[in-house]
Order: C-alpha cells, then sequence, then structure tokens
C-alpha cells in the first residue's frame, strides 16, 4: 500500500493499482506524444521548406493529419510476402517499438513527476535503446527481399557503430553527476552539464546528438533508410500497422524519447536553464518542455537541412572521429572529477 | 554452414582468402529500376555488385521509346512542333527550336530580329528551368530533400512567365518555321527580367546549401570521374562533358539565333566528378539568367514572323541542324521531299549519349555513390528513348 | 575572358576544399531562415491562381461563327475533333436566283482525353470559332464524358478571356516594319511614359521591385565572375518596369502579398476593349508622322532585309471596248439562261478585265450539274450520300464493362 498525496488529496492505492496507473501512462502518453510530434515535424519541415505543412486534416491546420495518418494504415491489408518468414516478420516490428516505449519510464518531467525512478536509470536507458538493432535485422533478413537484407545489414553496422559515442557520453555525464539515477543527474545540474564544465559538457553534447541522431536513423545518417536508393531499407516489405509501428511510429517515439533525454541529461531537465532565484518560479513542467521542444526542432532541423553520408563515410566518422572524441571526453570528466577543487564544482 | 570438426577461420583469415581470391564470394546482381525513385523515369541499370562495389552496370532504355521518328513522318511540321517538345519534357522549348530552324534553313527563311530575340530569350529561361529541375532532383537523391522545395520554387516564377506567353507550363508548342506563333503581352519583359533576377538571388543561398555542404562535397568530389577521352568517344555534350574539362558549347562554337551578339561565359570544371558536373550546372543558370537580361535590354521591335507560306513544305534536300539543348547537343536530321511533312527526321539526343557513358564511369564505384552518379548524369528518358 | 576563366577557376578550386564545417551551419542558418520567411503557398482549392488569359485550359466553340470547313478537325495532330454536318439549302436571295447552299454543324465534339492541348486548331481557324479559355477544372470520374459535346463547348465561351495587350515593340497590324534594329531600345523607352498607369497599386509594388530586384542582383553578381555589363543593366530599369502591372510578377517573399492579389487585378486592368473575344489585335495603328515612315523605308538597318515586293505595273493594252464588251457578255449569258444577276455580274468583271487590258477567257456558263444535295432544275433532288452518320445524340458506345441496370436506367 502506498499512501499518496496528490494535490492536496491523500489517498492509498495498492502496489497492483499503482503499476496499472503507470502502464496506463505509458501506453497514452507514448501514442500522443508520437502523433504529436509527427504534426510538429510535418509543420516544421513545411516552413522550413518554405510551404505550409498538413493544412486539411481535421480543420485547424491539419492539427489531426498523423492521426489521420494513423486510422488510414489500420485499414491496409496485412501483406507477408511469400517467402518472408512469418514468425520472425511479424514479430521484428514489436521488438522495434517496445524498447521505445520502455524509454519513457525514467524521463523525469518534474520534481517527482517520473513514472519510475530507478536507481540505474542512465544504465536502463542505454540498455534498452540497444535492443532495437536485433528488431531491425530480424525485419531485414526475414523480408526475403535483397533490397531489405542490404538496409537491414548497413542499419546493425550503424546503429552498433553510434552505440558507443552515446554510452561514453553518457557516462561521462554519470561520472560528472555522480550518479546514474536520472533524477539524481537532473539534480546535480545546478548549472545545465551543456555551460558547465566549460568545454566537456558541449562536447559531450554534440557527441551525443550526433550519435542520437544516427541511432535513430535520421539525415544524415539515414543510409540504411535511403528513400531514393533502397526504398525503405530494411521495412521494405512491410505494410500497414506493422509498418507503422515499427518504422514511423518508432521512428518519432524515439525522436521524441531522444529529445527528452537529450534535454534531461544535458540542459538539465525540469530545472531552470542558469540558477536565478526568480526563474524557479517557473514550474519545471514547462522548463522540461521547452528544453524538449528545442531539442525537438534542433533534430528535425538538422535532419531536413543535410544530404546524406555514405556508408563508409558513416562508418569511418563514427571509429575514426566520434568514439576516440568520446574515450578522450571520458578521459577528460575524469580528469575534472579526481583533480577540479570543491569550489569550482558548481 | 561447418559441420562438427571443420576449421571455422577467424576474420583475419577470411579477409586473406578474399584478397587473395581463394574464397569465393557471389556477385549480386541488382536491377536498379525500371521503376526506381532515383532514376529519372523509366530506366533501368543492370549492376552486378560485390558486397558494396559496382563490377558492371549496363543501362537497359527503351522503355518509354514512343517512336517520334515514325510518328514525326505522318505529321506536318506544325504539328511536329508540338510533338516534339515532349521529348525532353524538361526543356520544352529548346527542343522545338532546332526543328523550326531545320526548317528555316531547307526553305531560306529569314526569321525577324525580333523573333531572334525572343526565341533566345525563351529558350534561356527553359534553361534556367532545365537545371533548376535537376538542381533540385541531385539534392534530393543524396538526401537533401529541402532544396528541392526551394528551386521548385523559383521554377514556379519562370513557369508562370512561360505560361502568360505560350499558354503552357512545360509544354509549349510556340515556335514556327520563320519565327514565333503569337508575339508576347504587356508585362513580359518586366515579369521575366524580375524572375530571372530572382532567381539568381537566391541562387547563392542555394548553392550554399549544397555545394557548400561538407557533406555534400564528401558525397561528390572525388566521385564518378569521367576523362576527357571518354567523354569524347561516347559523344557526351553538354554541362556532362563540361564538367569533365572539355570546353563545347554549340551557342559559342556554331553561333545560331542571335547569339553572338550577348557576352556569356562557359564553365568547365576540370576533374570530371560529380561535383564539377554540378558546379557547372548551377554557373549556367547564371549565366542564362545574364543572357536573357542582355537580349531584354536589346530586344528590337517588329514582326515576329518572316514571309513564310501559308502551306509549310520544305524543298527537297536534307539539312542537319544542331542546337545547345540544356543537357547537351540537340540535332535534328531533315530528309525532306518537298512535302508538308518530312520524308524523315533523326533526331540526335544528348541524353542518349550521355547515358551512353555510364558503364564507364560505374564501374568501381559504391552503390551509394552510383546513386549520386546517376543523378550528376543530367539525363532525361524522353530523351534518351524518344 | 581569360581573367574570368582564372577567377572561375580559383573559385572552383576554393570551394572544393576544406571548409571545416562552416558549411554545414551555414546550410542550417538557410533553412532556418525559410522558416520565417513568408509563405508563397497558394491553398487550392480555397484559394485559385489567376492564370494568363493565354492558359491552355479548354477549348471553346462560338457555333455561329463555324462554317464546318473541317480544317481543325484536318490539323488536329490526334484527330480528336469530331465532326459531322450536312448541307442545307436555302430560298435564293432574289426572284429567280440561285439557290445558296450553307453548310449546317450537327455534331462538333473534342474529345479531351486525346486532345493534347496543341492549340493547332485554334489557331488555324479561319472564322475564328474557336477559342482558349483557361478553365481546367473539368476531370471527370467516366472517360466518355470528357468528349464534350458542342453545347458544353459552347458554354465554355462564357470563360474565354480576350487576348493580352501585346508588348511595346510588338509590330500591330497597320503598323510598317520599323526597318532600323537599333530601335528597339529608344522606342520601348518612349512609349512606356505613355503607357497608362492602370491599376497603379499592383504597379507600383512590381516596380520598385523590380528595381529592388536590381540591388540584391548587384550584391548577388558581384560573387560571381561578371562582366562590365552588368554595371549597365543595375542602372537602367527593366524597360516596361510601369508596364508590370497586367502580368503578375513573381512574388517577392518577404515583401509582396500573396500571389493571389496584384494577379487579380489583371483582367480589369487589360480592359477588354470588346464584348466579344477576339483574336486579332483591335487597337488602332499606332500613327507614326510622314518623317518618321521616310527614315524606316529610306534606311533598312543592317541586321533586318525587309522583304519586299516593288510593284510591278502591268502594260494596258486595250484592244477592246469595255462598254461593248460588257453588252456582249450580258447577252451571252441571258442566251445561255444565268439569272440576270449572275449575267450582270459576269459582264462587269468582263468590263473591268477590258478596261485593264487584262485578256479574258470566256466567261463562265452555268453548267447544269447536279449536286447531290440541291434539287436543280428539272432533276429531283438526290438520295443523301452515305459518309457521316447523323449524330445520334450524345450517347457513347457501350465500353468493356457493360453498365449495370442502375446505370442504364
Amino acid at each position: 500500500m502506498y499512501e499518496i498525496n496528490l494535490v492536496g488529496i491523500e489517498f492509498t492505492i495498492t502496489a497492483w493499482q499503482l503499476l496499472i496507473v503507470k502502464l496506463l501512462v505509458i501506453l497514452t502518453v507514448v501514442p500522443v506524444g508520437a502523433l504529436a510530434g509527427g504534426y510538429a515535424m510535418h509543420k516544421e519541415l513545411g516552413h522550413l521548406q518554405h510551404r505550409l505543412g498538413p493544412m486539411y486534416a481535421g480543420g485547424f491546420h491539419g492539427w489531426a493529419q498523423t492521426l489521420a495518418d494513423g486510422l488510414k494504415f489500420i485499414y491496409k491489408e496485412d501483406i507477408i510476402p511469400a517467402n518472408a518468414d512469418k514468425r520472425v516478420f511479424t514479430l521484428a516490428p514489436a521488438i522495434i517499438f517496445v524498447p521505445v516505449m520502455l524509454l519513457f519510464l525514467v524521463i523525469p518531467i518534474d520534481r517527482s513527476l517520473i513514472i519510475e525512478d530507478l536507481d540505474v536509470g542512465l544504465f536502463y536507458l542505454l540498455a534498452i535503446g540497444s535492443v532495437g538493432v536485433i528488431g531491425v535485422l530480424m525485419a531485414g533478413w526475414s523480408s526475403a527481399n535483397k533490397y531489405a537484407l542490404i538496409g537491414a545489414l548497413r542499419s546493425a553496422a550503424q546503429l552498433i557503430a553510434y552505440e558507443l559515442p552515446i554510452v561514453l557520453t553518457a557516462a561521462t555525464v554519470a561520472m560528472l553527476a555522480g550518479t546514474l539515477s536520472i533524477t539524481g543527474i537532473v539534480e546535480a545540474q545546478d548549472w545545465p552539464f551543456i555551460l558547465w564544465p566549460p568545454g566537456i559538457g558541449l562536447i559531450a553534447f554534440l557527441i551525443f546528438l550526433v550519435g542520437a541522431i544516427a541511432e535513430m536513423n535520421l539525415p544524415p545518417f539515414d543510409m540504411p533508410v535511403a528513400e531514393s536508393e533502397i526504398i525503405t531499407g530494411a521495412f521494405t516489405e512491410y505494410s500497414g500497422m506493422r509498418f507503422i509501428f515499427g518504422f514511423f511510429f518508432a521512428e518519432m517515439a524515439h525522436i521524441v524519447a531522444f529529445s527528452g533525454i537529450a534535454a534531461t541529461l544535458f540542459l538539465g531537465g525540469y530545472r531552470p536553464i542558469v540558477p536565478w532565484a526568480p526563474l524557479e518560479n517557473i514550474p519545471g513542467v514547462i522548463w522540461f518542455f521547452g528544453k524538449f521542444a528545442f531539442m525537438f526542432f534542433f533534430i528535425i532541423w538538422v535532419r531536413f537541412t543535410f544530404p546524406r553520408l555514405r556508408e563508409d563515410q558513416l562508418q569511418k566518422f563514427a571509429w575514426k572521429f566520434m568514439i576516440p572524441a568520446s574515450l578522450a571526453l571520458v578521459l577528460a570528466a575524469g580528469a575534472w572529477v579526481l583533480y577540479a577543487p570543491e569550489s569550482l564544482w558548481r | 554452414m561447418a559441420r562438427t570438426g571443420e576449421f571455422i577461420p577467424d576474420s583475419s583469415e577470411i579477409s586473406k582468402q578474399i584478397s587473395t581470391g581463394r574464397m569465393q564470394t557471389e556477385e549480386m546482381v541488382l536491377n536498379v529500376g525500371p521503376q526506381h525513385p532515383a532514376t529519372h523515369g523509366v530506366f533501368r541499370l543492370l549492376a552486378t555488385i560485390d558486397g558494396e562495389v559496382l563490377t558492371n552496370a549496363e543501362p537497359i532504355i527503351g522503355y518509354m521509346h514512343r517512336g517520334y521518328e515514325k510518328l514525326v513522318e505522318a505529321r506536318d511540321y506544325r504539328q511536329i512542333t508540338n510533338l516534339v517538345s515532349r521529348m525532353d519534357w524538361l526543356s520544352g522549348i529548346n527542343n522545338e527550336l532546332p526543328l523550326a530552324m531545320s526548317i528555316e534553313k531547307l526553305m531560306g527563311l529569314e526569321v525577324p530580329p525580333r523573333a531572334q530575340y525572343l526565341r533566345v530569350i525563351l529558350c534561356e529561361m527553359n534553361r534556367i528551368l532545365n537545371h533548376l529541375m535537376f538542381f533540385a532532383s541531385f539534392g534530393a537523391e543524396l538526401g537533401a530533400i529541402t532544396p528541392t522545395f526551394y528551386a521548385f520554387r523559383e521554377r514556379e516564377d519562370i513557369q508562370y512567365v512561360m505560361e502568360t506567353v505560350t499558354g503552357g507550363r512545360m509544354h509549349f508548342g510556340f515556335f514556327r518555321p520563320g519565327g514565333l506563333k503569337e508575339d508576347v503581352p504587356k508585362g513580359f519583359y518586366a515579369a521575366a527580367l524580375a524572375s530571372v533576377r530572382q532567381v539568381i538571388d537566391r541562387l547563392y543561398q542555394y548553392e550554399d546549401l549544397l555545394t557548400g555542404n561538407e557533406i555534400f562535397k564528401g558525397r561528390t568530389i572525388g566521385v564518378g570521374v569521367l576523362d576527357k577521352e571518354t567523354a569524347y568517344s561516347y559523344g557526351v555534350t553538354g554541362p556532362i562533358a563540361r564538367g569533365s574539362g572539355i570546353d563545347m558549347d554549340v551557342r559559342k562554337d556554331e553561333p545560331y539565333l542571335v547569339y553572338d551578339h550577348f557576352d556569356f561565359n562557359v564553365h568547365t570544371g576540370p576533374n570530371g566528378d560529380c561535383f564539377d558536373r554540378f558546379w557547372v550546372l548551377v554557373h549556367e543558370v547564371v549565366e542564362s539568367a545574364r543572357i536573357v537580361e542582355q537580349a531584354i535590354e536589346a530586344i528590337p521591335s517588329g514582326p515576329i514572323m518572316g514571309k513564310v507560306p501559308r502551306v509549310v513544305q520544305a524543298p527537297e534536300g536534307e539539312v542537319y541542324v544542331r542546337t545547345e539543348n540544356p543537357l547537351g547537343e540537340l540535332g535534328f536530321y531533315l530528309v525532306s521531299d518537298g512535302g508538308n511533312k518530312p520524308y524523315r527526321m533523326k533526331i540526335r539526343t544528348p541524353s542518349y549519349n550521355n547515358v551512353s557513358a555510364l558503364p564507364a564511369v560505374l564501374k568501381g564505384t559504391m552503390v551509394a555513390d552510383m546513386i549520386a552518379i546517376l543523378g550528376s548524369f543530367f539525363f532525361v528518358l524522353g530523351d534518351i528513348d524518344r | 575572358m581569360a581573367i574570368d576563366e582564372r577567377h572561375h577557376d580559383a573559385r572552383l578550386k576554393k570551394a572544393r576544399g576544406m571548409s571545416y564545417g562552416i558549411g554545414l551551419l551555414k546550410g542550417m542558418a538557410i533553412t532556418l531562415r525559410h522558416l520565417f520567411k513568408h509563405n508563397s503557398v497558394i491553398q487550392y482549392p480555397d484559394e485559385r491562381q489567376d492564370l494568363s488569359p493565354r492558359t491552355r485550359g479548354v477549348i471553346a466553340l462560338k457555333e455561329e461563327n463555324c462554317t464546318v470547313c473541317m480544317l481543325c478537325a484536318r490539323e488536329c495532330p490526334d484527330w480528336c475533333i469530331y465532326i459531322d454536318s450536312h448541307k442545307e439549302t436555302l430560298p435564293p436571295k432574289r426572284e429567280g436566283g440561285r439557290q445558296r447552299k450553307r453548310n449546317v454543324l450537327d455534331r462538333f465534339a473534342i474529345d479531351y482525353a486525346l486532345c493534347m492541348y496543341c492549340g493547332i486548331c485554334v489557331e488555324v481557324c479561319p472564322y475564328d470559332a474557336l477559342f482558349w479559355s483557361r478553365e481546367f477544372e473539368y476531370a471527370e470520374y467516366d472517360i466518355r464524358n470528357l468528349t464534350h459535346e458542342k453545347e458544353k463547348l459552347s458554354d465554355w465561351m462564357s470563360t474565354v478571356l480576350p487576348p493580352p495587350e501585346l508588348e511595346d515593340g510588338a509590330l500591330l497590324p497597320g503598323q510598317p516594319e520599323p526597318a532600323v534594329a537599333g530601335n528597339g531600345a529608344p522606342a520601348p523607352a518612349a512609349q512606356a511614359p505613355t503607357q497608362p498607369a492602370t491599376a497603379s497599386g499592383a504597379g507600383d509594388p512590381s516596380g520598385t521591385q523590380t528595381k529592388q530586384a536590381a540591388p540584391p542582383a548587384a550584391s548577388g553578381d558581384s560573387d560571381a565572375t561578371q562582366p562590365s555589363n552588368t554595371a549597365s543593366l543595375r542602372e537602367t530599369p527593366s524597360p516596361a518596369a510601369p508596364a508590370a502591372e497586367a502580368t503578375p510578377p513573381p512574388e517577392k517573399a518577404a515583401e509582396t502579398p500573396p500571389a493571389a492579389a496584384p494577379p487579380a487585378e489583371t483582367p480589369k486592368a487589360a480592359e477588354p476593349k470588346a464584348a466579344e473575344p477576339e483574336p486579332e489585335a483591335e487597337p488602332e495603328p499606332a500613327k507614326l508622322s510622314d518623317e518618321v515612315v521616310a527614315q524606316y523605308q529610306a534606311e533598312p538597318g543592317p541586321n533586318v532585309e525587309v522583304p519586299h515586293e516593288a510593284p510591278h505595273p502591268v502594260a494596258l493594252e486595250r484592244t477592246e471596248d469595255p462598254e461593248a464588251v460588257y453588252q456582249q457578255v450580258l447577252q451571252e449569258q441571258k442566251d445561255k439562261g444565268s439569272s440576270p444577276q449572275v449575267a450582270e455580274a459576269r459582264a462587269k468583271v468582263a468590263r473591268v478585265k477590258a478596261e485593264r487590258g487584262i485578256k479574258r477567257g470566256p466567261t463562265p456558263v452555268e453548267v447544269e450539274k447536279p449536286v447531290p444535295s440541291a434539287p436543280t432544275k428539272g432533276r429531283p433532288a438526290e438520295p443523301e450520300p452515305g459518309g457521316a452518320p447523323e449524330a445520334k445524340g450524345i450517347e457513347p458506345e457501350p465500353g468493356p464493362v457493360a453498365p449495370t441496370d442502375e446505370e442504364k436506367s
């Protein structure tokens, strides 16, 4: 039994009921977040490209566009290629989508507004985030399609390569904060890590960002799903709800999740951007959403401005530049933590 | 699949065996097209790939063959004018030009100067349209979709001006033997100048977006090198040839219309890779804009149609006329038997020769580079297949 | 062009060199700028673009002008015009005259599923019965409905716009051809101030627009390898700048209102002179003074060869007395049985020929030829020949998919 004091009302709730509430929250937040994120992306994309984006669906500036798209996909025929490995084929989108949903478990919106405050939150994030690779490989292999196979192999290679910079920069953050718990990391950021310690935080942020964009298969790292070359890569043979869940939804949810994670780890989460007293009056939720929105905007902005890197350039960039840089960063952060005087900390 | 007891080599062994040729790797035959977003139309490339490297590439064309050279044998010259702009549909009016010129040459018709200036203006505006289209598609193939929208926005303005003059946005049907169909409406000078100048204003921005981009440079510099000798031997013309360093432009070498009155540069790129071809493309837009400006400055008054008999009948004879289509050299070989329909019209299109140089360029490149090269080999299927 | 070449090669080399990530940031700045720029999207179908009068949308038919000469059907490259007609005879104008024959249009259909919108039919019609209209929204669910019969084609006439005024320097009918090519630049400039500044509201932004276009072009041009004459282009405004109101200028994204506003004034600004559209340019020819005309005709310029025929007078040799010829031919015709009007006309022609000394052959005499549709003297009308079947109405052939019972009813 838990005793909860929520906005002045006291009530008790059993552990099972709390679990159900948490599940419901996840099951609503993630799809709504993905839909809203998709809509925001379409609008931003439109205006960046000197046009309007969705305007029709739902009336006011097409707010229901992604909803309509999702509904349309429900009506589509469920096609499984004859030569495909049926069980693997049907399972792959789930393996891609469910870990993305689980990422939302440990992102705090406000002090104590977190679904599950794990002590090893950061470790959990990184671990769950790597599961998707298997799903992509499964999708590509079971499709019985040459293009899909090429896409899946490219994707797997890329994801593995860019997993390391993410892990190493996250480790940097953990070192600077002294804890793996996400709320602990946010609480350690009186000044957000992007600003302090100088240099280390900023470079860590940039490397993390580039790694995250690569993890999500977004341009300029979207070789695996390069539309103009191998159509959709691993997902070529998917249609209908499988496609939406495994590809579009997962991608949008992933972008939303990673924007939130980046905002939390580097920009200070629900805390004000600088530790100035009057800013504390603004509720943490507003701060979080502001930072999250900025990160989202930034990722989409980068996504639609650049052409894509070739596979070997991608790999070269990861192995010859990103990983050494993040290793150096770990060293620097370690040195800072060990040798920087107490007065310099925060 | 190794059975128990079989020796499974580790990765260093494997790479040694591949490099010395002892391990069998299979080559995969990949069909790029005919339905593919990267190829401009129904174009099929039979690529044999070994891992990520192309060992052989064979373009297969003919999916869009409409039998132009047979169709025109049953139509008179005005009808052909409307058919022929559907060959290279991106530079519509440039296709009608050598047709009109070949008939004028055979018949000895004199085109009034105003018509010639207007022809130049329309052709150069169409060149800008064509180059902007390839600018857009090249970026899109490499993954940068945003410049596509910007380029298409610029195209809209020019297409609107062409619509006020000719009535169509893509297929014009405006040139006639001896001049033009009708004169331009009021406001054309201002509108044409404004639209062209706007393109130039913005082109430098869009150029920054692509040619200044490090990722773009990484994808195109050194990729798909077409050297001069190969280009010469395949008869490659146009921006592709100029990107390989061949200083060839029919407007300068054998000036037709009033091109010798204008002052413009011919851009060449010494390296012959995708970047140089793209660079030449972008800067040709600037040159076309300059020609349009100079032409509007200097356009004379007068009739737009010379003395042409009512039924256009070319006398017996043959003539070959070549002009600088935006994609290269477009030539019309017209054989007439005295009637109002051609006896035989052979059309030498630039894209046909350009595409024939593809196998030489594609050998040894990677699959992702193949897309970049296909995009930089500006071709239109209607031009190849006719 | 040596200097330009070197500059150009240097630019190319520099562009290919390393730029250390600055290019990426510049690219991002450009896209960000567009985020805040004014949008030029016309939201169809709520907003529509104002198309030009010459836009090839649909072809309209003016039935009363059509004489069924079939030129359009003959010239159409796709053979998509279907014309049926029959000959009718009308009673003679005067007593004892010849019966008049007239073609009556039964069916005139254009199959827009085949039409390639080339406009040859419109161009070739000698009686101005076909016109271009800029309507394009006539898509149909059934392809058979894309064959517009003459009622529908006549309906399109209400959407036809008068042709636009021609640009400065165009040759209007009645004007003598200017012989000097160099007059091109001063002539438009001279005529420009005389242009009526109608719809000045739209004209001024566009006029200032073109001037605004020049300085940015200057700043843009200075980067490139431009020879010196762009300098002159920057100073001189475009020749017909005040006349820019008619054709809508393209949008400067941040400054101008959306495309709907200035083009909307085009039809009103063009001031259709005639209520009925006529393809010929109707404004009165500009009156040039005699000295200018003399100058034009006296000095042909270097670039222009004005082919004209020197009139060659025919030698007059009068061998017959015109009056006598008149009477003679009149009598001849009357004897042979022509109607009085015809006899008179032929006699007059013979007299004129005699006056001019032109040799004349034997005057034609009416021959009794059986004409299929018209009954001649003493012969019954022949039955109508086979040929074109009568148009039965707008019932198309049943296609490969047989109509269901609902569709049949």
